[in-house]
């Protein structure tokens, strides 16, 4: 373990002695000047920068700091007293100011600027976007078309470069010239009153960009009306009742986009308040939902809930069971109840719930029964096992009607 | 390990460890290929063997429970696995490593009776009987605990060296017997803590004692003055192993302990079966007391007649002490010996397991007694010799029953869902940048150790609880979120913070192998997003970020990844070598090796106590009337129509467990409901309780009886992974030929009008993609966000607790999928608490339809380890967040995302009367799917129709299509709210200010229509109410 300590400690002792170079004591800084005078170069040109030295020292390095951050450039050839700096292309690609400094052991020996002009004759990029993807129609929605015009290097065009915007509407297609502020041009596309899909495209240079889609969804729905239809209008809780609205429109007189959810609130003679839902398809809504098993009075209104909402329409509904009778049979114990018989006389169709309550001869309950019909009847068996023999009250409700009777229940 | 070749290269090779060799090789090696997978530990050890394949030295292991350290688990036997997995994938290594384990185990089973007996007869049948010991093929086969194998198969083997070096002092002993102790060490933690006290004690004890019996004529003689003596004098041996012994022990996985240390155990202990009453919990007595103990229940008088004779003295005190350890909490001595901590923390069947290979040399014993020695002549001599080949036959005939029983009831009651086919999930994960975020399966069972093994992709699950961080798991006693429903309201609890507040920890993929968690998953806000070919429904959750590029991690010092990833595998190569090494010079050299002194201790077997023999007969009478008891009254409660309550009980089972032909046999035959007939009604029925539920309890009451009639109220208690639901049902029951039966329930016999009917609609779908790039999507393909606006928003109490609700909608023209998450904040501005919307909202909105929310605030369960844990299942138990002040105000962020799915709106209400026992009402299906589960969300108002509460009733059964559904709803009594503040200043929907959206989309928005679509009712503290349906559909079409 010592052993090792001291290998380690000497380890350390060496890293840290090499460490320690010996400053070289300049005696003289040379006299640098820059021959190469030109400073204003068109991005992608190949810069050199060439200076004049009286006296050649190792070291002498050319530090340059654009956009693109630090490099430091070795001395490319040094021939009679000129020393020659070749600018790497992602540095002369790159527009705008150049910094250099030659430095020789962090001395600065010279330093200046060159400025790199954006390539905008070459050719042009454009990169553009185009949002929100959707707006609403109407007055005071819009997308914002974005174009940074580029060179073929990716440097933004100048201010004030020329961009042409062209936007089509069904059958309109309008053009328009915007420059470019602060490197990028920006367009802002109103909505339109009608709805349907704006596609806008850009061009620069002679370049044009990709298209761009924009949909404008119909505003808000308007009042609208509604109507209801059935096979018939007897309550026999078995029929299907349809409720359809006409077109709904915004205020512009276009079609509510699919799928807009409409909830048609039935009020009935309760006063409860029901509901069925239904979403558009072209603007009309249809919802359905079951006729009541009695007679009743239906109040039906629709809303597109804070917007829009519909006339009321009433629908009546006659009832479709008149009476049914009740025969008792095997000491009363056996209980047909039907036929079930709806408006024209025909059975009804099958699952009428039928209750009955039992309650003993003074009054108190014991137990309620539910069955549905079949085949136009209901049977229900009151077993020797769970109701013993006595006088019972029997209370009978369905569709609506209720009946009542007093039996003497008896026998197996 | 060529110790059977060698061990005597002078004397003939001992054919009876061949035999065990072949066959266990033979019968083990062949049987792991169907079993290991299907164990509880397996895939776990695979999944860490994956994680040393990939990064050798580097401990963090991202991939569960959003990182742990693997240094939580001693390494060697991963590290094997990891190694060989270079040559043929990960499962060939697991399964070599468990074919080298078998080996070991066998051969340690031999020199470990070799060593007890001193017979090497007595030790081939060690060996044979190892092999079909109930106890390993237990350990192996159905728990795969193969780190654990290994390191109690090297201990076995260490055993002779430690002897050796105790009672010679060599240090060749001294060496190899360190060397493997190491190798134990490096494997698993646990089995040398305690094989110290309970294996290795009592061998120092015992080779002290043969020292002292050496000095003395016989074991009369050998008084505890000469053995103390003898003591003294070999102290130093024993110290010097002692403390090596520990050194290794701390100095082998330094990196567990410094581990262990930094991160503490502060997790709730997990409950565990071994813990359980067995006596109670039959399942847990038999897996983990019945089975290990197995035939060896009826040899107990002889156990522990041989190990408290003098020379055994020791074994028999840690024999007992492992036997009455391992009855868990049957006996209360467990836990008083252990006290509460050690108690919780330990599973206790570990000691069951050493406390039957402790006893293979003596079962060893006795059937080499039995097959050709002293007992076999008494027994011939008492009872005669065919008495003696039925009870050998008995005894080799349970044991070989005991094996296949163990061996097969993984088949037959299997602890694992079927194996998944995990390519396509594998292959989903890596597609489109699907790892970006995290992904939860459920209902995978320990294969989510297999399917994570594979994939970079990262859970907030895992399946080594040890490791688990999140405070949601580590509060509660659940090992893993995958298999929540079978953990209860913990369990449940957990799954739902995960599901609710999902972008807390990036999850959003859920891979589902099992429906039961469907609804959750939907009513939480979670969207189907395909099917993949396995079978497994992928889930999606919208609007959560990926993980980001920059994870925290626990590093270690470089000094621990270094000695973690270097000392095990070198342990095994220095025991390796120094092992065989020791091992070909014997050989070589081919000497005539001494005869280890143990051997001299071989006894002569000449006499078998007679009266033991009359006492084991009396004792395995016992154990069978014990046993056949517990038959009898598992037949009594099962026999189906005994009693009016064994019908019912039946029927429900029955019901609960979809066996309707069972349920069917159990109606009165004179109903005339033929079979066929009553599986289309049971079948056309669907629902939470029918498709989702578990039944829990159920309390049967039986009033009216008669001779032959009864009548049953049956209250039962389902589990559904939303809430639990009580019913009680009535039925009338009938005694026909002496057997129960039910009188069959009326079924609605209502028909739809139409036969065929057109519904007309509208259907969305989104690309996704659009360009085919494994760039960043599109600006053009990335859809805006629907646009929605916050209705009204309030803070209130209500019942002591703190809930945000509120009402929003849609007010783009695109479908939205809505996620919304409230803060509370004080006086001062300081954030109390934040949550998101649960189930009290209707997660996906068609244009312009609303919904009112509410958000209630949950606090991770019971973090005080105060609470108590409540006693069984409620998955919609509810811990509040405890604030610790007051609340005032609230902030609301909601998203809308593109919603195309989940958008199916038919339902309609249909009727609605209020009674004494609430409203009633009609659900009507008027579409075209059919809706599983209906949810019903009731708003309340106060009569300037200002929102006041936000409650919702799942209905229990569906709603088919065209088709009615009943539900009954009792109106809350809400005098006690509390509205503390009502303000749609902090609003922001998609991150704009809601009042900006409200201004520019709804500038002219009539409020009356709020009004106008609520029920007025004048009830205790409002004035109105509205009903909201949520549909969920269990099989869209």
């Amino acid at each position: 373990m010592r052993s090792v300590a001291v290998i380690i400690c000497s380890l350390i002792f060496i890293c840290c002695s090499s460490k320690k170079e010996e400053s070289q004591k300049l005696k003289r800084i040379p006299n640098a000047s820059l021959v190469s005078k030109k400073t204003n170069y068109i991005a992608g040109d190949s810069i050199a920068m060439i200076f004049e030295s009286d006296t050649i020292v190792e070291g002498i390095k050319l530090q340059l700091k654009n956009a693109f951050g630090n490099l430091l450039l070795n001395t490319e050839i040094i021939d009679a007293n000129q020393l020659i700096y070749k600018i790497p292309k992602n540095y002369s690609r790159l527009a705008g100011p150049c910094r250099w400094r030659l430095i020789l052991h962090g001395k600065t020996l010279k330093k200046g600027t060159i400025n790199i002009a954006t390539n905008a004759p070459k050719a042009t990029h454009i990169e553009s976007y185009f949002g929100p993807r959707s707006v609403t129609a109407g007055y005071n929605d819009y997308s914002m078309l974005t174009v940074a015009p580029t060179d073929i290097f990716d440097n933004p065009l100048d201010d004030g470069a020329e961009v042409t915007v062209k936007y089509q509407f069904q059958e309109n297609i309008s053009e328009l010239t915007i420059t470019t502020q602060s490197f990028f041009a920006f367009y802002n596309v109103r909505s339109t009153t009608k709805s349907g899909r704006i596609l806008v495209s850009a061009a620069c240079n002679g370049t044009n960009s990709k298209e761009l889609a924009t949909i404008v969804y119909p505003s808000n729905a308007t009042n609208f009306t509604i109507s209801a239809s059935s096979a018939h209008n007897y309550a026999d809780g078995n029929q299907i009742l349809t409720l359809k609205s006409d077109i709904i429109k915004d205020e512009f007189g276009n079609m509510v986009s699919n799928g807009t959810l409409v909830t048609f609130i039935i009020k009935n003679q309760n006063d409860s308040y029901l509901y069925t839902i239904g979403t558009t398809l072209s603007g009309i809504v249809e919802a359905r939902t079951l006729h009541p098993d009695e007679a009743s009075e239906w109040e039906v209104q629709a809303f597109v809930t804070g917007a829009a909402e519909s006339n009321t329409i009433a629908f009546s509904f006659e009832a479709a069971i008149k009476d049914y009778p009740v025969n008792f049979s095997q000491g009363n114990r056996n209980i047909d109840i039907g036929p079930f018989e709806s408006f024209m006389k025909q059975l009804v169709p099958d699952g009428i719930l039928l209750k009955l309550d039992i309650y003993d001869a003074d009054g108190n309950f014991i137990e309620t029964k539910k069955t549905t019909t079949k085949n136009g009847y209901c049977n229900i068996f009151l077993g020797a096992h769970f109701l013993p023999e006595g006088d019972y009250i029997l209370k009978f409700k369905a569709a609506g009607i209720s009946k009542e009777f007093t039996k003497n229940i008896h026998g197996n | 390990m060529l110790y059977f070749l060698t061990m005597k290269p002078t004397k003939k090779t001992n054919t009876l460890l061949i035999l065990a060799l072949i066959v266990g090789l033979a019968f083990h090696g062949s049987a792991i290929f169907f079993t290991l997978e299907y164990t509880y530990d397996a895939l776990i050890h695979l999944f860490f063997a994956d994680h040393y394949a990939d990064s050798w030295f580097d401990p963090w292991e991202y991939r569960w429970y959003t990182g742990f350290t693997v240094q939580s688990y001693p390494p060697l036997v991963h590290q094997v696995i990891g190694i060989l997995s270079y040559i043929g994938g990960l499962k060939f290594g697991m399964y070599t490593v468990a074919l080298i384990a078998i080996v070991l185990f066998i051969t340690g089973a031999y020199r470990y009776t070799l060593l007890m007996t001193g017979s090497r007869r007595i030790a081939g049948y060690g060996a044979v009987l190892a092999v079909f010991s109930s106890t390993f093929v237990e350990t192996l086969h159905i728990f795969g605990q193969l780190p654990s194998v290994s390191a109690l198969s090297i201990l076995l083997h260490s055993m002779t060296e430690i002897y050796l070096w105790i009672k010679t002092g060599k240090t060749r002993y001294f060496v190899t017997s360190v060397s493997m102790l190491a190798v134990t060490v490096t494997s698993h933690h646990v089995t040398p803590l305690f094989g110290m006290v309970f294996f290795i004690a009592p061998l120092i004890g015992m080779a002290v004692m043969d020292a002292s019996r050496e000095k003395v004529d016989s074991y009369k003689a050998l008084s505890f003055k000469i053995f103390w003596s003898t003591t003294l004098q070999h102290f130093w041996r024993i110290a010097k192993f002692g403390f090596t012994a520990i050194f290794l022990l701390v100095f082998c996985i330094f990196p567990y302990w410094y581990n262990s240390k930094r991160n503490p155990i502060t997790q709730v202990a997990i409950p565990h079966g071994s813990r359980d009453n067995f006596l109670e919990v039959t399942s847990s007595g038999l897996v983990f007391f019945v089975i290990p103990w197995g035939i060896f229940l009826f040899v107990l008088p002889y156990f522990f007649y041989r190990y408290y004779s003098k020379r055994y003295v020791f074994f028999g005190l840690s024999f007992t002490l492992l036997t009455i350890l391992g009855t868990g909490g049957s006996t209360p001595v467990p836990l008083m010996m252990l006290g509460e901590t050690a108690f919780n923390i330990l599973t206790l069947d570990r000691f069951t397991l050493w406390a039957t290979i402790m006893a293979l040399p003596i079962f060893a014993e006795f059937a080499y007694r039995m097959v050709e020695g002293d007992l076999k002549t008494l027994v011939q001599k008492k009872f005669g010799a065919v008495y003696h080949r039925v009870l050998g036959g008995l005894i080799a005939g349970g044991m070989l029953f005991m094996v296949l029983f163990t061996m097969t009831l993984g088949y037959f009651r299997p602890s694992q869902p079927a194996k998944i086919k995990m390519l396509p999930i594998v292959n989903f994960l890596g597609a489109d940048s699907h790892d970006a975020w995290r992904y939860l399966p459920l209902g995978f069972g320990d294969q989510m150790a297999w399917l994570s093994a594979q994939t970079n992709a990262m859970t907030v699950d895992g399946n080594y609880h040890s490791a688990r961080r999140l405070p949601e798991l580590t509060t509660r006693a659940i090992e893993r979120i995958e298999n929540s429903k079978f953990r209860g309201v913990e369990g449940i609890g957990s799954l739902q913070q995960f599901l609710t507040v999902p972008e807390k920890y990036n999850l959003k993929y859920i891979f589902s192998n099992d429906k039961f968690y469907d609804p959750i998953l939907y009513y939480c806000g979670w969207q189907r997003l395909q099917q993949l070919e396995n079978g497994i429904m992928v889930w999606e959750k919208l609007n959560v970020a990926p993980i980001p590029q920059i994870m925290p991690k626990q590093d270690v010092p470089a000094i621990m990844k270094i000695m973690w990833g270097i000392i095990p595998l070198s342990t095994v190569l220095i025991a390796f070598f120094i092992n065989i090494q020791m091992i070909w010079v014997r050989l070589l050299k081919s000497k005539k090796t001494e005869v280890h002194s143990f051997r001299k201790l071989e006894l002569p077997y000449n006499k078998f106590p007679s009266k033991l023999l009359i006492f084991s007969h009396w004792w395995a009478l016992i154990v069978l009337i014990c046993l056949g008891y517990g038959i009898y009254l598992f037949y009594v409660k099962n026999v189906a129509q005994l009693s009016p309550n064994n019908v019912v009980e039946s029927y429900y089972d029955a019901l609960d467990f979809k066996e309707f032909s069972r349920a069917h046999s159990y109606l009165d035959p004179a109903s005339d409901i033929d079979i066929a007939q009553y599986m289309l009604e049971v079948s056309v029925t669907d629902g939470i309780l029918s498709s989702y539920a578990k039944m829990d309890s159920l309390g049967v009451e039986i009033y009216d009886v008669t001779e032959n009639s009864a009548k049953a109220k049956v209250a039962t208690r389902w589990i559904t992974p939303l809430e639990n639901i009580f019913s009680s049902d009535y039925h009338e029951l009938v005694k026909v030929d002496n057997k129960w039966y039910i009188k069959p329930s009326k079924f609605d016999n209502d028909i739809p009008p139409d036969q065929l009917f057109t519904a007309n609609g509208t259907t969305f779908y989104n690309h996704g993609r659009r360009k085919i790039t494994t760039q960043e999507t599109y600006h053009e393909d990335v859809l805006k966000q629907p646009v929605l606006e916050i209705l009204s928003a309030k803070l209130v109490k209500y019942k002591g607790q703190y809930s945000i609700i509120g009402e929003l909608q849609n007010v783009d023209n695109t479908p939205a999928d809505i996620v919304i998450k409230a803060t509370l904040y004080n006086d001062a501005n300081k954030e109390l608490a934040n949550y998101n919307a649960k189930h009290h909202i209707k997660h996906k909105l068609m244009p312009k339809e609303t919904t009112t929310f509410k958000i209630n605030f949950e606090g991770i369960a019971w973090s005080s380890t105060k609470d108590t844990l409540p006693p069984t299942f409620d998955p919609d138990q509810f811990t509040p967040v405890s604030f610790e002040e007051q609340p005032t105000k609230f902030n609301i962020q909601s998203a809308g995302n593109t919603a195309n799915t989940d958008l199916y709106k038919h339902v309609a209400l249909q009727d609605l009367t209020y009674s004494d026992q609430g409203f009633n009402g009609v659900l009507f299906n008027s579409g075209v799917q059919e809706v599983t589960i209906p949810q019903l969300i009731i708003s309340y108002y106060d009569d300037n129709n200002e929102l006041l509460w936000v409650d919702h009733k799942f209905v229990a059964e569906g709603v088919r299509i065209q088709r009615k559904q009943f539900f009954n709803y009792k109106p809350l009594e809400l005098d006690s709210l509390e509205i503390i503040s009502s303000s749609l200043k902090n609003c922001f929907v998609n991150g704009l200010p809601n009042q900006a959206i409200a201004d520019k989309i709804f500038p002219n928005r009539k409020l009356i229509h709020g009004r106008q679509q609520t029920q007025p009712f004048k009830g205790k503290g409002f004035d109105y109410l509205k009903f909201e349906i949520n549909s969920y559909i269990g099989n869209p079409k």
